[in-house]
This record gives structure tokens, sequence and C-alpha cells, in this order.
């Protein structure tokens, strides 16, 4: 009984208290100051405004976690924040300084391309057999239009990869929030029987695009497969070429993005066809952070499968204790678990013990990166609405 | 003399190309080794079998080639065809054998024989033989690279034996692929491969269709 009452995690009896709740803000709010001091310093009134709403909504979502000890539900508002906000600043950008989404030949062979994680893993083979990126980027600080450079964006990726693994498919792709939001609107889903072997979509993705990128010397996913060219930029259309391509990148955000999560109510494109998700599921093995089934609690009541967005939970896996190495660190499992079997875990520890920690060392490591990451790309969005509208 | 010295240029530069050569075949070895039986065996026999039927492509091309005169500087109207055909080929070739793999894996077949292709056992195509054959006939970079040098030579047989050595030190880069047989396989491996040789026959259909309607996409 003892054993039980140190287990159990208390909110099962009642929310954290205000002032716990905000003394465990303090750190992300210290945090979220300096990171968005700088817009408070610029001139413009809507980046001033957009700072210090992204400010205060980063906070506010921390702290209801605290308070709830719920993860999920206040992830997904900013996940979905960042998956809507990306497009309008992306694109604002994109027009200001070329006048078009379209990406046209000379500006690719320019290396003017604004870098994004996703070629990442295709551009492995080619470098490392060839020391040459096959991306049409430079690896200089500065260059392109996401400022960074390939070399930035690849250090930053790295370091948050290697803490958190494949969360960063839950706090840091500006990809995911779209689909996460489409499907949280249903209140059930029209397409339950889901065949299984379509989780292995992702790695074949990745397997054909390497390939395909190391025989033709280019990011082969980014030229004919990413459906998030269809809301970021396209090919310039100026031949049979480019318009085959952009059909294929909207007919897959159609379907993978829209279409299929309201139907699945799962993250389908990232469950199903996202190749860098499968590259990042590889990750998981160096990051510290799970989440494990307590099997002397679990009934099974198959709640967290159904739950679960990228069917990372199987009968099978559930009833080793264990998540799929899919397991993206959401945290949907863990909130909707009605015996609290489903617990966040640090590896090297024993399963269910203290879990609260787990999960606080977990948001912590991976809050700071969403507000210096995502948030301001969520600030960028937010002025740009700001700019254009006030 | 000059013709010892000429071969050994041929392995030479079949040596120092044969990593484009393994990139350029990548997209067709992997998945579809993937999608056989493991073991260091069955991964050696697919090999040798997808080298040998690639072996041919390569002699029967430079022999054509030469006859034809066109070793040197294929026109590139009958070059775009020739190569919208193999690309279409091969996707199909590869949408078959990604099909096939399911019925290969069945349990009443033994785990040592090769993935076929087509409608009876008897009558099936060996499924690496038909896609080395296919690739002996893609005009990869090397390959044009070595076509050019053995238009000069003087005689047909000169212009094979010259490929043939060619052939054999690219091949020295695909020997290390027989260790993908070491990997344990199972339901998601074989997936994996099936559906990667999918979207790979897609790509090549669409490749080989514009070529075959006159459109030269860029990097071909």
């Amino acid at each position: 009984m003892a054993t039980e009452a140190r287990i159990l995690p208390p909110r099962v009896i009642a929310p954290r208290t205000i002032g716990r709740s905000v003394l465990l803000t303090l750190p992300i709010a210290l945090w979220s100051l300096l990171i968005f001091s700088n817009s408070f310093r610029q001139p413009s009134r809507s980046v001033q405004i957009a700072g210090l709403l992204t400010a205060v909504f980063m906070m506010a979502l921390f702290f209801m976690m605290m308070r709830t000890w719920s993860t999920y539900r206040w992830r997904r508002w900013f996940f979905v924040a960042l998956g809507i906000l990306f497009p309008v600043g992306f694109i604002h950008t994109v027009m200001v300084m070329r006048g078009t989404m379209g990406i046209p030949m000379e500006e690719m062979i320019a290396g003017r391309t604004p870098f994004c994680f996703m070629p990442i893993p295709l551009l492995i083979l080619p470098a490392a057999l060839t020391r040459t990126v096959v991306f049409p980027g430079s690896i200089l600080p500065g260059a392109g239009m996401s400022g960074g450079g390939i070399a930035a964006m690849f250090g930053l990726w790295l370091a948050i990869t290697l803490v958190v693994g494949k969360g960063w498919c839950s706090y840091a792709c500006f990809f995911g929030g779209i689909e996460e939001g489409v499907a949280s609107v249903p209140k059930l889903a029209k397409l339950r029987k889901i065949d299984p072997r379509w989780r292995y979509g992702p790695w074949a993705v990745l397997l054909a695009m390497v390939l395909l990128s190391l025989a033709l010397f280019e990011p082969a996913y980014c030229m004919w497969l990413c459906p998030f060219k269809a809301v970021s930029e396209y090919v310039a259309a100026r031949n049979t070429l480019g318009l085959i391509q952009n059909g294929i990148f909207i007919a897959l955000f159609a379907g993978l993005v829209i279409v299929l999560p309201w139907l699945t109510k799962k993250r389908t494109q990232c469950a199903f066809f996202c190749p860098f998700g499968a590259f990042q599921s590889i990750f998981n093995k160096t990051s510290v952070f799970e989440v494990k089934i307590d099997r002397t609690r679990c009934s099974p009541c198959v709640l967290c499968q159904n739950a679960c967005p990228t069917m990372s939970l199987t009968e099978e896996s559930i009833a080793q204790g264990n998540t799929l190495m899919s397991c993206m660190k959401c945290g949907a499992c863990v909130d909707v678990c009605p015996k609290h079997a489903a617990v966040w875990h640090i590896k090297g520890t024993e399963v269910a013990v203290k879990p609260e920690r787990a999960r606080l060392m977990l948001l912590y490591a991976a809050w700071a990166m969403a507000v210096m990451f995502g948030g301001t790309i969520i600030a960028q969005g937010l002025a740009t609405l700001l700019h254009v509208f006030i | 003399m000059i013709g010892s010295f000429v071969f050994g240029e041929a392995l030479a530069l079949g040596l120092s190309s044969g990593p484009a050569c393994m990139a350029s075949c990548g997209p067709v070895v992997v998945p579809s080794l993937l999608a056989e039986q493991s073991g260091m065996r069955p991964s050696a026999r697919y090999l040798s079998t997808f080298l040998g039927a690639r072996f041919l492509g390569y002699l029967l091309f430079a022999a054509v080639a030469w006859e034809l005169g066109v070793l040197l500087a294929l026109p590139p109207a009958p070059r775009l065809l020739m190569m919208g055909i193999v690309h279409v080929l091969l996707g199909g070739v590869l949408l078959w054998y990604a099909y096939s793999v399911g019925r290969a894996h069945a349990p009443s077949r033994p785990g040592s024989e090769l993935v076929t292709i087509g409608v009876a056992k008897k009558r099936g195509i060996s499924g690496p033989a038909a896609l080395g054959f296919l690739t002996g006939l893609s005009l990869c970079p090397p390959f044009v690279i070595a076509g050019v040098r053995a238009a000069q030579l003087h005689s047909v047989a000169a212009a094979v034996v010259f490929f043939a050595v060619f052939f054999v030190g690219t091949s020295v880069w695909f020997v290390p692929l027989v260790g993908l047989g070491r990997l344990r396989r199972s339901e998601a491996v074989t997936t994996v491969a099936r559906m990667a040789m999918v979207l790979i026959a897609v790509y090549y259909l669409l490749l080989g269709s514009a070529m075959l309607m006159g459109r030269n996409l860029y990097g071909y």
C-alpha cells in the first residue's frame, strides 16, 4: 500500500498547487524571456507584441502541464500553433525576398535555398563518399534564407536529437502540427482498421530516398515527395517536370496531412510516410527518456494503443512493457491511461518509480528547445499576421 | 605491351569509378537483395547472378554499339529512346519483383532459391538476372566513360574485352553488399524492401515515360 501511494501520481487526487506550479514554471519563464528579449528591443510593434504573446503562450502551456500533470493536450496547442504559423512566416519571408513561393533553378544553383532538417539523412552517404553536400544551399553561416545555413541547422538538430531522440517529432518539427490539428477535429475516427504494415512506410521511403539521392546526387525527397512543399515553397513550374513535381506535393499534402488524419485521427504523414521520422527513431536509442508500460498495473484496456497518434504501441509491445522505437514521446498514452500504467521513464532507473520526475526532466529539455526553436517560428508567424492585419 | 596497358587502364577505370557504379545501381540492388532470404550464401548467389547478367548487358551493349559505330557518341534521340525503354523496363521488373517476393516467401518454397518473376516457377525469370541485365544496359556515367575509351580500340573484340576488364574493376565494389545477407530477415525487413522497390519503380517509370515522350529530364 505504501509502495502504491509512492508510485501513484497525485493528479488523480488534485491538481498541483498554483504556487508549486509557478515555481516549477520559473526556469522556463526565465528562458522564454531570455529568448524573446531580443523581440522586445525591435523597433517594429508587431515583432514586440508577437514576442510577448509567444513568451506568455509558452509559459502558460508549461504552467498548465505542471498544474494538471498532463502533457499531451497542452503540447498539442503549441505544436498546432507551430504547424500553422510556420508556413505563414515562411511564405511571407519568401514573398518579400523572392516575390514568389516557387524556387527558380538559378536560386538553387546559387545555393540560396533555405535548408530544413528533412534531407539530413539523404545527405549523409553522398557527403561521406564524396565530401559533397547534395543540397542547393551553402554550409556557411548566413547563407540561404534561413539565415543559419546547413551547418547551423545540422548542429541544432544534432544537439536536440541526442537528448530527446524522436521527441524532435513532437516538440521541434514544424511540419507535424497541421496534421495533429486536423486529427484532433473529429470526435471519432471514421477509419479504424489500419493494416499495421503501413508502419514500415517511413523506413521504405527512407531507404528509397537515401538510395536515389546517392544515385542522382540530389535530395530526392525534396525534389519529389515532400508534402510540405505545398505550404512552403514549391518548384517553379516552368516545364512539365515542375508541374508533375508540384502535383505530387499537393496530392501528398492533401492525402497525408488533411484527409487521412481526419479519417483516422492519427498523424498519418508522420506514422506512415516521413523518412526523417524513421531516421529520427534510431536516436530513441541514444535518448535517456522513454515511455514504459508498468505491467503490474496494466489491465490491458488498449486505450493507450488507440490514443497513440503514430501506432507506436501494439499488444505485443504492451505485453513487453515497451513502446515501439517510433514513439515520439508526445505523452498521449501516458495521459489517457486510467491505471497510470503508461509512465515516463529514464533509462537505467526502475520502471514506474517517480515517473513525474522523469516527465519533468524530459519536459525541461524538450520545452527549452521548443521555446528556442518552435517559439521563435511561432513569433515570426504571429508578427507577420499582426503586421498584415493590424 | 600496349594491349596490357589498355586493359590495365580498363581495370583502373573500373576500380576508380566503381563507387559511382554502385551508387547508380544501388536503388535496384539494395532493396531487391534485402527482399531475398537471409544468409551469406543466398546473398552471394544473388550478387553473382545480378553481376553475371549485368556483365552480359555490358558486353551486348558494347558489341552492338561498336558495330554500329555509335559507341563514341550515341546521338541524343536514340540515346533518350534507349534510356527510356530501359527505365520503363527496370520500373516494370522492380514492380513485378516486389509482387513476386510475397509469393516467393511462402513457407513451401526452399529458402535458398532466388526470387523469380513470372507466372509459373518453371517459366519464371530469375529476378536478379533481369535486373542485372537491365542495369548493364543503363547508361550510367562510368559506363559512358568506358564506352568512349573502348570506342577508340581497333576491333569489336578489343572493345568487348575492355568492357569485361572494366566490369571486373567495378564489380569489386559490389562485394561488400554480400554482408546484407547477415541482416536477419523479418516481416519488417521484407515489407520495407518491397515498399521501397515500389517507390523506386514508380520513379523509374516516371523518368522512363518522360524520356520516351522526348522530355530530357535534368541529370540524364
